[in-house]
């Protein structure tokens, strides 16, 4: 159904591919297995029609296409379910079903009635009971997730992939989900379905490719490999390697900061933890479990609903990032590009951002004391770039990511809480910002580390704390973490 | 949760439509509450005539706002539209000169006119990826030098009997605002009921996903400033009727006034929500607004200051409200 051969795709300063071929067949599901940056996303997009390959080509249904436009790749049959939803917050459940595909009457209007109809009859056949007339914001995320989902039912699709589509939702939904896409399979539709989650790999996919660093390491039968053999294609080396070497066990670290009972409402219920000094304290949980506004609400981007702040003491029931920031608190967004970074200035001018008052004098910059700072970070960073003028822009997200960290470095004193510091990043960048963290810890900063990826909360984490449905959960002392011990917090209902 | 007493659907639904609704609901409220005012201040202001004349005068208003809105559901702004309304109305004037013989073609080509210039404006928009708001100032500013070069001051005049345009009467209505409220008409139902009009908030609710899952984003961006174009032509040929000749800073003043009925009805400037019934009633609270302060001897430049205030104040108002409703 669908071939690719020799596709590579070059973003500035980044080779997002290379090389890459595959073919996935009409009556198969294909799974698409790699870690976070190896390309999966791109490859995506690529064959969606969003980015055009810088080399290579393309065939579909037996003939070479060059898409220029998703709206080509739409109308040859081409629908993906991307990561990040592509709905319409305020038009209604039944209107994003079949947008593109309206329902209409014999003089070509919209038929309001029969869309609303039939949609109800589609939510109904994937088992939701989800309103055709709420408006998708009023959605929970999982039922915004089931309406992408009734959306790629709705029309003629020979090739569909979906992109981590169980992220958000859980249980029974999944099961459903599995049920129509087996039922697809039948029609003789060709599925591309990207998944961290391996034993749904294992469950339900036909065959498995894995990306690594941008290239096509492999593709196996499912039914030849097993999970070991799988992890070891996706990691391309031994799981030990890429976290430093544990610390021993500090006694009694003091406490720098204690978070009680903290509200945000509608995200976090009365969560509490507390972080000590020289301490990686890994927070867990599934996406929506309120991780991040957790994490925000501590560094007064969320305006607290209730409970407080203790830093050394003083307790704060309201907090803004400027009062944080004075109290030595830092903050690295999962976003770095929308929060993080200045992305057209310069490494110098980034790495001191929040630190002017030592650059400055008289109200002017010192030019030559920021190239002296954003020098020494470059070095022990180990930033990859062309000097301290290079526009970040134009680097590569790990090395943007270090810069984001050398930063906050700075004016952290007390706490840096760092919101999936990996996210997109390579092999080894990874490695390098687990070393920093690690530097960061044993010159005696408390750490909280945000991560989706089990493996980087169990390898880096001396305490992990786990949330749910925005309460901690659990938490796990040295000794108790494992990732099975993780996933039971993060989604059980009784867990012990 | 809660235990009430509709089932919890149907005050969804009822929820639903007040949000929807919400500015049609505001500015129709408001527009009672300025009658009730005006009836008490004024004899004179609750005289038929005197709402017929109210009526009337919101047309030009009314036209050129309803492509605005159309820009703003998409998430854009047409800050062209004064200049270009100037520009036909110099033009308009200036070639026919009094004369009706080719009155007709001058007419077609000015509206064209209006929605190639529109389309340009688009082109920018979607090609170049210049945000809205620069692409329809500078091609305002350019207009304008237009218009300037082309006259520096009064210019043309139309020939008799033109200006049945904007005087002419359906019985005691007045023609041209009952065809407004007919365009207002049609132009909701295509936005509720046509897959174009879909898209139109699609593409204002979120761009990128429409472009993702292959909608026709840039049609719908292309065809809306067009439809603003020529919405801003068809206002310069009312109202070189109604003056009878050209002014070449005529229409200054529509680019800032187009887009107060729009915030006013219930449009978000950020697209997506919002509709042109607002817009209408939006642009008879305006001109109803200007009518009361004209029997209280306020002036047109106090008047233009109230216009100021109203979209910031409408503005405000909306913004509130969709932090209570998240």
């Amino acid at each position: 159904m669908l071939s690719l051969t020799d596709i590579s795709k070059t973003f500035p300063g980044v080779k997002a591919l290379q090389g890459v071929s595959l073919d996935v067949q009409s009556g198969e599901i294909h799974a698409l297995a790699g870690e976070n940056g190896a390309g999966k996303s791109t490859l995506t997009r690529v064959i969606a029609g969003v980015h055009a390959p810088t080399e290579g080509t393309m065939s579909f249904a037996g003939q070479p296409v060059a898409w220029t436009s998703p709206r080509d790749a739409t109308a040859a049959g081409i629908h993906v379910i991307y990561q990040e939803f592509n709905l319409f917050p305020h038009l209604s459940a039944a209107e994003n079903i079949y947008i593109g595909h309206e329902r209409r009457n014999a003089l070509g209007f919209v038929d309001h009635r029969r869309t609303r109809r039939d949609a109800a009859e589609i939510l109904k056949r994937l088992g939701v009971a989800i309103d055709p007339d709420a408006l998708v914001n009023e959605l929970s995320v999982a039922d915004q997730q089931m309406v992408e989902i009734a959306r790629a039912l709705v029309h003629d699709v020979k090739l569909l992939i979906l992109d981590e589509p169980t992220a958000v939702i859980s249980g029974r939904e999944v099961d459903l989900l599995f049920e129509r896409l087996h039922a697809l399979k039948r029609d003789g539709v060709a599925i591309v379905y990207i998944s961290h989650r391996l034993e749904e790999i294992f469950a339900h996919c036909d065959r498995v490719s894995v990306l690594k660093d941008g290239r096509h390491v492999a593709t196996r039968n499912v039914a030849d490999i097993d999970r070991d053999t799988l992890v070891s294609l996706m990691v391309g080396r031994d799981m030990h390697e890429l976290f430093p070497p544990r610390r021993p066990a500090r006694a009694a670290a003091p406490v720098v900061l204690e978070a009680k009972g903290i509200t945000v409402p509608g995200r976090v219920r009365g969560a509490g933890l507390d972080l000590r000094a020289g301490t990686i304290t890994g927070l867990s949980g599934m996406v929506g479990s309120g991780r991040t506004e957790l994490a925000l609400a501590i560094f007064g981007v969320l305006p607290m609903g209730g409970g407080s702040v203790v830093v050394d003491g003083t307790s704060f029931t309201s907090m803004t990032p400027a009062r944080a920031i004075a109290l030595g608190i830092g903050l690295v967004t999962e976003d770095r590009k929308a929060q993080g970074l200045a992305m057209l200035l310069d490494v110098a001018a980034n790495v001191t951002a929040s630190t002017l008052d030592q650059v400055s004098r008289r109200g002017f910059l010192d030019r030559r004391r920021e190239t002296a700072i954003a020098e020494a970070a470059i070095q022990s960073y180990r930033v990859a770039c062309r000097g301290p003028s290079q526009p970040v822009a134009l680097m590569s997200g790990g090395n943007q990511q270090k810069v984001v960290v050398a930063r906050w470095a700075r004016t952290s004193r007390r706490v840096l809480i760092l919101d999936e510091p990996t996210r997109g990043v390579d092999v080894g960048a990874k490695m390098e910002i687990y070393r920093i963290m690690q530097t960061l810890a044993d010159e005696g900063l408390a750490i909280l580390m945000i991560s989706s990826e089990l493996p980087e909360i169990v390898g880096m984490s001396d305490r992990v704390v786990v949330m749910r449905e925005g309460a901690i959960s659990g938490v796990l002392e040295r000794d108790e973490i494992d990732e099975a011990a993780i996933v039971t917090l993060a989604t059980h209902r009784d867990a012990a | 949760m809660t235990d009430m007493a509709l089932p919890s659907r149907d005050r969804a639904r009822l929820r639903r439509m007040a949000a929807s609704n919400a500015g049609l609901l505001v500015v129709l409220s408001l527009l009672v509450l300025m009658l009730l005012i005006g009836a008490v201040v004024s004899d004179r202001f609750r005289t038929f005539g005197n709402v017929a004349n109210v009526f009337e005068q919101s047309t030009g208003l009314a036209l050129v706002s309803l492509g605005q809105t159309l820009a703003v559901l998409t998430g854009g702004i047409d800050l062209a539209v004064g200049s270009l309304i100037s520009l036909i109305i110099c033009l308009t004037a200036g070639l026919l000169d009094g004369d009706g013989t080719y009155m007709i073609p001058v007419l077609a080509g000015m509206l064209a006119l209006g929605a190639a210039i529109g389309l340009v404006n688009g082109l920018g928009v979607v090609y170049l990826r210049i945000h809205p708001l620069i692409v329809t100032l500078g091609m305002g500013a350019v207009l304008q030098g237009v218009t300037l070069l082309y006259a520096l001051g009064p210019v043309g005049s139309v020939p008799d009997g033109f200006d049945a345009l904007a005087y002419g009467t359906f019985g005691p209505l007045p023609a041209a605002a009952v065809v407004t409220v007919l365009l207002y008409v049609a132009t909701a139902l295509l936005l509720r009921s046509s897959r174009f009009g879909r898209y139109i908030y699609a593409v204002g609710d979120d761009g990128n996903a429409a472009k993702l899952i292959g909608l026709p984003r840039t049609q719908v961006i292309l065809f809306v400033y067009a439809f603003s174009g020529f919405f801003a032509a068809v206002t310069a040929i009312y109202l070189v009727a109604r003056f009878g000749s050209g002014q070449p800073y005529a229409g200054a003043n529509y680019t800032l006034a187009s887009i107060t009925p729009v915030v006013v009805g219930g449009t978000m400037l950020s697209g997506g929500r919002g509709g042109v019934m607002g817009t209408l009633f939006g642009a008879y609270l305006v001109s109803l607004l200007n009518n009361l302060l004209n029997f209280l001897d306020v002036s047109t430049y106090v008047q233009l200051m109230f216009q100021g205030l109203i979209i910031i104040l409408a503005v405000s108002l909306y913004v509130e409200k969709r932090k209570s409703i998240a």
